[in-house]
């Protein structure tokens, strides 16, 4: 291998010392222990959960929390615990399918908007037109229009994330474009494509890895508006938002019903915020929190 | 200064088109129309048909773009379908609602985010940095509409010091405004409160060991003035940076609050467009909250300079 | 928890007050009522929707209105004569009414407005049999009719969207532009949408002398507050807790475990609505396995109605199967629901369903979704696969009046089995419902159109309901209600269709 070769592949940090600084941060290891245990919730539901999650006992409707239904039951009758435990894997699943589609789509956006100078105005302007929205407005209209389904819920809180992900991801690649390494791959022949995905992907990829992390994060909390505003996925499946939204009506006489959903969320949503957070001391201590 | 306003609003232009063809884009897909929302569930084909053709829905999609346009030309955003007036009087009449709402949660959000960002500076690494780094993490975490609905179950109906919903112009009894805008606004702005925290906690811990915070320590000054004058002076720098971002999520978050809140302002008034397919409000009110967006981050970037000079205007 | 809650009491308590003499009246006050919603228009000729009904019926008023059992009876007219072959009507108008304008209502004004609504009246097909409308001086109007029809009476008053007379100036307008303008007890004084509608007493009201007290739409209408706020609150806690820390005196509509609670607390009466509307679960019949009678019934034979109404509507449902409500001269009892599980498996399988998903399409009022959800655990049970499908109103009637995209559809009908027979059987004309056309049901509603004598109606609507329930043409899966909870305050307060504020009077 050649001297020059060696000179064009960018700085790679070893995976192992950047696990062992993740390690020794705590907002990171918290943020991840509280995610853990909502994931373990929501994979475990299956066995652990003590009810069928959409079975109502007629009953048992609107029980308060006690010996039986440690979390109380809704007007169906069923259990809130086992309906929480249900709601997260889908909720998790949601969240997780919007951060991988706004990575994906904004990588691949942003990355040719930074690396093609020809495209960055054309791309950057729609870019901005997307984000002149507000991100939830944005949600709401798309769901309205392809309908609330689990994966047009993914697709609407997807389309409102990605824009600034994909400006996340061209600053970078703007950067990495005047880097020495990455002219030196020109300057070898390195094919376009190639030095897209080796060098200016590589270098975007701190960044990146932290506003998914928040991307993550805002998908729970606007699925649970979607939810709310009734655009969200359709019963019986259960989701944080759609428990909350099936115990509003009753706030004042079964608070229960709403109040634990919620509670996940913000369980949920803060493990993923100190995740956040971690990664970006570790990663890299410039960027700052985005908001959602 | 004025070249840079003026050619940075021009730029915006072709965003603000931009946003009106992806909303027109939604709208062409989006199934029925307001014509359903007058009538019952048994209502007849002939009957919708006749609503349709008195709301000019009858026409092709591509002439009623084209009117939009012509219209708009004309400084007219045309008529609201369900609301019985134009819609920019339905816009103006909503905005006071949604701007004092919404500057009320700004002042919140500043005033209470920059305190507890600067003391956790100055207690960096302390009990007192991490619990209030610790709750400004939980307001950035904090569902809005869940928190609405939580306030009101156990302020509003109990203790009887807040309405549960509902809106008085400030204009027709300022304590009244006061009484129905404060969970709204707290509600508002707990997201912006983290936020603010965290912004300037950070903003401060780097500007206190800038050389100017040492010399001025070293010139004997005060510790508080040190803080005051120059630690946060500079720190601010940054925050004002982010205030656009913080308007639109504002308007934004709205929505919601407003819809928990009873309160009518241009939030409600689009998402209710939405769900009734109001078209002439959607299209109107969408590019509203874009030319206010950009307007925002326009006077942003000029403030910027305005506060830091080693920004150049380009 | 103690299930047991008696609203009895509270609602014999209320009646007795209604029955009381006058002389415990008290004038002034503005009362505040929170809605879920806004009306989508003040024009009361382009809405047929439920939401409008409550405030413009306060604004406006019709030639005849239904009383409170639901009769045709005069409002504005003081009454009509029929020429011998029934395509005659000679309405007589009352004398001193006055418009909000302050303009004297005169035949001109009634011929413009009933002009009007055939032209852009949301239910424009209630005058679908009027061939000519003339005045005849200024206090007369004369309609004639191109064939005779039974239910003409019934159908100028009906309240659905009513043919409301507004002054001729007002009329001219296109529709959905008129202003509010009315010659109803109450006067239109602004509207902010999202926020409220506020009416106030229209001191130049006559009630009509014909009568002593209110009864239904029509009778003495006598106000004694100043004026009626209408605040939309969509939040139902929010309307809940308005009402319960005095800014509201009545909430219009409650969930039952609100009025569970509030039952006990003598700063409240609960009012019941029952019946409202009746739970109609519509087929696809353009599709399979909708099409087949057999899938149908099996449908009917799986479904608990008592287990989904009791979940939907609690406290406040009743199983009566029935098309039109109890105290409608037509009522007649229809029996119990008939439940069978092999019953049901046996028709499944003649039906040729293959398991195959089926589309339960529903709009996002939770009671709906509630019904909805319930019967997709209940047809598991058969072996009927369904997904749910939750739009809002626009996408879901969209979706429900074409042949394709649905298999489902549930939702309430209100205001047709208060109008009687020939409103309910009208939906199912020419298949617009069910999306296949009956020539049986088209023939029994033309008959029921024409035929005079109420006895033929009855054995028309029974043969009707007879082949609903035969073929499961659509469900009905019983009656629901509203619960309404009033403040103490608010006295002599009567359920009806609408929350009427005129008789009433705060203390």
């Amino acid at each position: 291998m050649s001297a020059l070769a060696a000179a064009a592949r960018p700085p790679s940090r070893p995976w192992r010392e950047l696990a062992a600084r993740l390690r020794a941060n705590p907002s990171f290891m918290l943020g991840a222990a509280l995610l853990a245990a909502m994931a373990a919730l929501a994979i475990s539901a299956d066995w652990l959960a003590p009810f069928d999650p959409l079975r109502g006992s007629a009953r048992a409707r609107m029980t308060a929390p006690g010996a039986t239904y440690w979390l109380g039951t809704d007007h169906f009758g069923r259990d809130i615990l086992s309906r929480v435990m249900h709601g997260a894997r889908l909720s998790l699943l949601i969240g997780l399918a919007v951060m991988i589609v706004t990575g994906l789509a904004g990588t691949a956006i942003g990355a040719v908007a930074g690396y093609f100078r020809a495209l960055d105005g054309p791309i950057m302007r729609l870019m901005d037109a997307f984000m002149a929205f507000p991100p939830i407005i944005l949600a709401i209209a798309i769901s309205a229009t392809l309908g609330g389904s689990v994966t047009n819920v993914i697709i609407a809180l997807s389309i409102a994330a990605t824009p600034h992900t994909a400006r996340v991801v061209r600053a970078a690649a703007l950067v990495a474009r005047e880097m020495d390494y990455v002219e030196a791959a020109r300057a070898i022949g390195a094919s376009h494509a190639r030095i897209l995905v080796r060098h200016v992907l590589a270098n975007s990829l701190a960044p990146l890895i932290v506003r998914l992390t928040y991307v993550f994060a805002i998908a729970i909390l606007n699925e649970a508006v979607l939810s709310y505003i009734g655009v969200g996925p359709p019963p019986p499946t259960p989701t944080f938002g759609a428990i909350i939204a099936n115990g509003r009506d009753f706030i004042l006489e079964a608070p229960w019903i709403t109040l634990a959903p919620g509670l996940a969320i913000v369980v949920s949503v803060l493990g993923l915020n100190l995740m956040g957070d971690g990664l970006r001391d570790v990663l890299d201590p410039r960027l700052r929190t985005p908001l959602r | 200064m004025l070249g840079f306003a003026l050619r940075r609003a021009a730029a915006s232009i072709p965003v603000l088109l931009l946003v009106s063809l992806i909303t027109f884009g939604l709208l062409w897909l989006v199934p029925g129309d307001p014509a359903s929302v007058f009538l019952d569930a048994s209502a007849t084909p002939e009957a919708i048909e006749r609503i349709r053709r008195e709301l000019g829905l009858d026409k092709p999609f591509p002439a009623r773009m084209a009117d939009w346009y012509w219209r708009l030309l004309h400084g007219d955003l045309g008529r609201s379908l369900l609301l019985d007036r134009g819609v920019t009087e339905a816009i103006l009449e909503r905005l006071p609602v949604t701007l004092s709402l919404a500057a009320l949660a700004f002042a919140l959000a500043t005033a209470l985010g920059v305190a507890a960002g600067a003391l956790a500076a100055i207690r960096h690494g302390r009990a007192a940095d991490r619990s209030l780094m610790t709750l400004a993490l939980l307001g950035l975490s904090i569902p809005e509409f869940w928190l609405g609905l939580v306030l009101i179950w156990t302020l509003a109906v109990g203790s009887g010091l807040f309405p549960a919903g509902g809106y008085v112009p400030f204009t027709e009894s300022p304590w009244r405004w006061a009484r129905h805008v404060t969970l709204p606004a707290f509600t508002l702005a707990c997201v912006q409160m983290g936020f603010i925290a965290r912004m300037t906690r950070s903003a401060m811990l780097e500007t206190l060991g800038q050389d100017y915070v040492r010399t001025a320590r070293a010139k004997g000054l005060p510790e508080s003035r040190v803080l005051t004058r120059h630690a946060l002076g500079n720190a601010l720098v940054p925050i004002v940076t982010v205030m656009g971002i913080m308007v639109g999520a504002l308007l934004g978050n709205a929505v919601v609050t407003e819809q928990v809140f009873a309160i009518p302002g241009v939030g409600r008034l689009i998402i209710g467009a939405v769900l009734s397919r109001d078209f002439p409000v959607i299209q109107g009110g969408l590019l509203f909250l874009a030319l206010v967006y950009l307007a925002v981050n326009l006077v942003v970037d000029i403030l910027y300079a305005a506060v830091d000079p080693r920004v150049r205007l380009e | 928890m103690t299930q047991h809650f008696r609203l009895t009491a509270v609602v014999a308590g209320l009646a007795a007050f209604a029955a009381w003499p006058a002389a415990a009246q008290k004038a002034g006050g503005d009362i505040v009522i929170t809605m879920v919603q806004a009306p989508p228009s003040l024009d009361a000729h382009v809405s047929s929707a439920q939401v409008a009904r409550n405030v413009n019926l306060h604004i406006f008023e019709t030639l005849y209105a239904r009383d409170e059992t639901a009769k045709p009876v005069p409002d504005l007219a003081t009454g009509v004569e029929v020429s011998a072959d029934g395509l005659t009507y000679v309405f007589t108008l009352r004398q001193g009414v006055k418009f909000h304008n302050g303009k004297a209502l005169t035949s001109e004004d009634v011929v413009a407005s009933l002009e009007r609504f055939r032209k852009v009246g949301a239910s424009a097909t209630l005058l679908a049999a009027v061939d000519t409308i003339a005045a005849d001086g200024p206090g007369k109007v004369v309609v004639k009719l191109k064939s005779v029809q039974s239910t003409f009476l019934g159908n100028l008053s009906s309240p659905r969207s009513p043919i409301a007379i507004m002054p001729a100036e007002e009329a001219a307008k296109p529709g959905g532009q008129a202003r509010p303008i009315g010659t109803g007890p109450f006067k239109f004084v602004d509207y902010k949408p999202d926020s409220h509608v506020k009416l106030e007493k229209f001191a130049d009201y006559v009630p009509n002398p014909a009568y002593k007290e209110r009864d239904g739409f029509a009778g003495a209408k006598i106000v004694h507050v100043n004026s009626v706020t209408f605040r939309f609150v969509p939040e139902a806690g929010a309307r809940t807790a308005a009402l319960e820390s005095g800014e509201s005196h009545f909430n219009e509509t409650a969930d039952g475990p609100t009025a569970k609670r509030l039952a006990g607390n003598a700063a409240f009466q609960i009012v019941k609505v029952l019946p409202f509307a009746l739970q109609v679960v519509k087929f696809n019949h353009a599709q399979a396995p909708g099409a087949n009678a057999d899938f149908r019934r099996a449908v009917a034979l799986a479904l608990d109605p008592d287990e989904i109404m009791a979940i939907a509507y609690p406290d406040i449902y009743k199983l009566d199967h029935a098309w039109v409500y109890p105290g409608s001269p037509f009522h007649r009892d229809r029996g119990a629901w008939k439940r069978d599980a092999t019953a049901a498996k046996a028709a499944l399988a003649k039906s040729g369903y293959k398991g195959e998903k089926l589309t339960f399409i529903v709009d996002s009022f939770r009671p709906n979704v509630d019904v909805a959800t319930v019967m997709q655990q209940q047809l598991q049970a058969i072996g009927v696969a369904i997904d749910i499908k939750v739009a809002d109103w626009p996408t879901v009637s969209k979706i429900g009046f074409t042949d394709e995209g649905w298999n489902f559809w549930t939702h309430g009908f209100g205001i047709e089995p208060f109008e009687g027979p020939a409103s309910v059987i009208s939906p199912w004309v020419k298949g617009t419902s069910q999306r296949k056309a009956d020539p049986r049901i088209d023939a029994m509603f033309d008959r029921i159109n024409s035929e005079m004598k109420p006895e033929e109606q009855q054995k028309i609507f029974d043969s009707f309901q007879d082949l609903m329930r035969d073929e499961a043409v659509a469900l009905n899966l019983g009656d629901y209600g509203l619960f309404q909870i009033a403040s103490a305050k608010l006295k002599n307060f009567k359920p009806y269709r609408i929350p009427r504020m005129w008789g009433v009077w705060l203390e």
